[in-house]
């Protein structure tokens, strides 16, 4: 079980990888075609979901790396049995909240679906398929809540604060 | 639907009274939510999911929209939306060119120069800030980069480490302000002001800043002479122009990224691609580039985008649902009401900024403020852009208060110093950021020339 979730984090996170690249490539695409002077419609657009689809991919993968910022204040102040309370509750109201997220978004992509939604841009895409990876994405990271929260009730959840996250903005 | 902003979606006037009846009873509830937003974020909630969670609560209780619905169509336009692909760009550059030897190459670059300046070396760490300011978006990143060099050099030269350290800490808040920015994305993307030209408006105010911080160190060095370490073997005028080809790539890459943009032959976004492009290459060229380094890279940029993304998407439904509460058209009438100058304004708003700075990152300040005061901003009569440019400096400010600032955090962790002493030696830079916002107020074109120019 463990080895079967840890792979489908990973695989999403290198499918968001992949896509990121996508996002190069589709923005050198853009600029290649403006220099030449070839039309190819609707490369905004693409960028778009592509990054779309990057960002929600990798959201499970960013928080078992414990990259997802929270602000850690209290927590780190705290330590037992007070500490272990609250990260219950900070974990049990996150999983509530990406099962509100994972709902809607499914829900999202199922109505584009059935009412044959297209993007009014001149890429004319069907939404639904690029929605499919916020769809996924979101449910992957409700998937890797239930699991971090299971992980703390059993008291096997490490609690290091890795050196990347300080790394942002 | 377009993949924009979803601006039309923005409720009527007025348009959340109705349910709840009562002006009071709407302050009640929108003082409610507030305070259960910092509860919620201060007992560790995922700041992301906590900012669209409130927001769900909001719209239940102020329209009759479904809440749900509303906020998967908000998320997918805001995370889609073409204005934001600059941001994942970007971000990808910075941790490429974290992985390659670019910081070394700097100092050697650099360090000939400053040995005639009174402060000596202590330059180096506002030069190169300044010039990796230029390639990076992040001022954490900026930091980490050049003190991974500057400081063992520095102390291995008897340099005090309070000087070096402050020094390091306040020119390491250039990364947000020089172009480009991860944070001026952040404000263009939520005050639709275009951030081409926010980036070109950051330039001027940048290079003001790294002069009040080289002309501060000027002075402590006169003050202070017992201090400084004498200078290194001399170097003739041409050996230090050929120690200076280092700093050529760093050079290229800062021509392409910012030349293209400041000539409008690119976007934001495709000066960003070329950046992902450039900064690959100069891995390539020094040979740090392998399949490791480029895996560690992409998965790390992926990471860190997605972090950002996540906040972003949580304060895109929480400014929808502001919009029905009609909480920033609310607080514009009423500090309307106050009779404040534009300048007692700003001033309110700077303190509000950094005392939110002790406890939120900078990201999610902005995100999280900008939907509730620009109307207010706009109403006063304050240019969006100028103020995009006086809120990455007050911003800058926060990334060195304790107990939360990015920048304290990096130099806790490279320097196993506590964050109290480095956050005291940081003070005089926080005060000259001050001085910087008063020169900008009192100066608006130190901002606004450079992007006039630009629009001819």
């Amino acid at each position: 079980m463990r080895r079967l979730l840890d792979a489908l984090y990973d695989g999403a996170a290198w499918l968001a990888a992949l896509f990121m690249v996508g996002l190069l490539a589709m923005v050198l695409l853009a600029i290649v075609s403006r220099l030449l002077h070839f039309h190819v419609p609707g490369t905004d657009a693409y960028a778009g979901y592509l990054m779309a689809a990057s960002g929600f991919l990798a959201l499970a993968h960013t928080l078992k790396r414990g990259e997802h910022i929270r602000v850690t204040l209290l927590l780190s102040r705290l330590q037992g049995g007070a500490r272990r309370g609250i990260e219950v509750w900070a974990l049990a109201a996150a999983t509530a909240l990406a099962a509100l997220f994972a709902f809607y978004s499914v829900r999202l992509a199922w109505q584009s679906r059935q009412f044959n939604d297209i993007s009014t841009g001149n890429d004319a895409t069907p939404l639904w398929i690029p929605q499919l990876g916020m769809a996924i994405g979101t449910s992957i990271l409700l998937i890797a809540f239930i699991d971090e929260l299971v992980l703390e009730l059993r008291g096997q959840r490490s609690h290091e604060v890795p050196d990347e996250a300080t790394r942002n903005e | 639907m377009t993949p924009g902003r979803p601006k039309s979606l923005a409720p009527p006037r007025g348009a959340g009274a109705k349910r709840l009846g009562g002006c009071m009873s709407d302050l009640a509830i929108t003082a409610l939510l507030i305070v259960s937003l910092f509860l919620i974020l201060g007992s560790g909630v995922w700041i992301g999911l906590t900012l669209s969670g409130v927001a769900w609560i909001g719209m239940q209780l102020f329209s009759s929209r479904p809440a749900g619905d509303a906020m998967a169509v908000t998320i997918w336009g805001s995370a889609s939306s073409w204005t934001l692909t600059a941001l994942p760009l970007f971000v990808w550059m910075g941790e490429i060119l974290f992985r390659t030897r670019l910081s070394q190459d700097m100092f050697r670059g650099l360090a000939p120069w400053m040995q005639a300046l009174p402060g000596r070396l202590l330059h180096v760490n506002v030069a190169g800030c300044t010039l990796f300011a230029a390639v990076s978006g992040s001022s954490a990143a900026t930091c980490a980069t050049i003190g991974k060099m500057s400081l063992p050099e520095l102390a291995r030269r008897g340099y005090p480490d309070g000087i070096s350290i402050g020094s390091l800490a306040g020119a390491g808040t250039l990364g947000l302000l020089i172009p480009p920015s991860i944070i001026m994305i952040v404000y263009g993307v939520s005050a639709e002001v275009s951030i081409a030209q926010l980036f070109i408006a950051g330039v001027l105010p940048g290079l003001m800043l790294a002069l009040l911080f080289s002309g501060y160190l000027v002075v402590w060095a006169l003050m202070n002479p017992s201090k400084v370490p004498p200078r290194d073997a001399p170097m003739s005028f041409g050996a230090k122009l050929r120690e200076s080809r280092h700093l050529i790539p760093v050079m290229l890459l800062i021509a392409a990224v910012l030349g293209s943009i400041y000539g409008g032959i690119a976007t934001a976004t495709e000066a960003a691609a070329l950046g992902v492009v450039g900064s690959l290459i100069i891995s390539a060229a020094q040979g740090s580039l392998n399949w490791q380094t480029f895996k560690e890279s992409l998965l790390g940029g992926t990471r860190l985008y997605c972090m950002i993304a996540l906040i972003l998407s949580g304060a895109a439904f929480l400014t929808l649902a502001m919009g029905y509460i009609g909480l920033p058209r609310h607080l514009a009438e009423w500090i309307a009401t106050l009779g404040l100058s534009p300048f007692g304004l700003l001033a309110v708003l700077m303190l509000f900024y950094i005392v939110l700075g002790c406890f939120l990152d900078g990201i999610s300040m902005v995100v999280l403020t900008m939907g509730v005061i620009l109307p207010t901003v706009q109403k006063a009569g304050i240019d969006p852009l100028w103020f995009g440019i006086f809120v990455v400096l007050v911003v800058e400010m926060a990334q060195i208060t304790p107990p939360v600032g990015f920048n304290l955090f990096v130099l806790q962790g490279m320097t196993k110093r506590e964050i109290g002493w480095i956050a005291r030696v940081t003070f005089p830079f926080f005060l000259l950021m001050v001085a910087a916002v008063g020169l900008i107020y009192f100066v608006p074109e130190i901002v606004t020339w450079l992007p006039a120019q630009m629009r001819r």
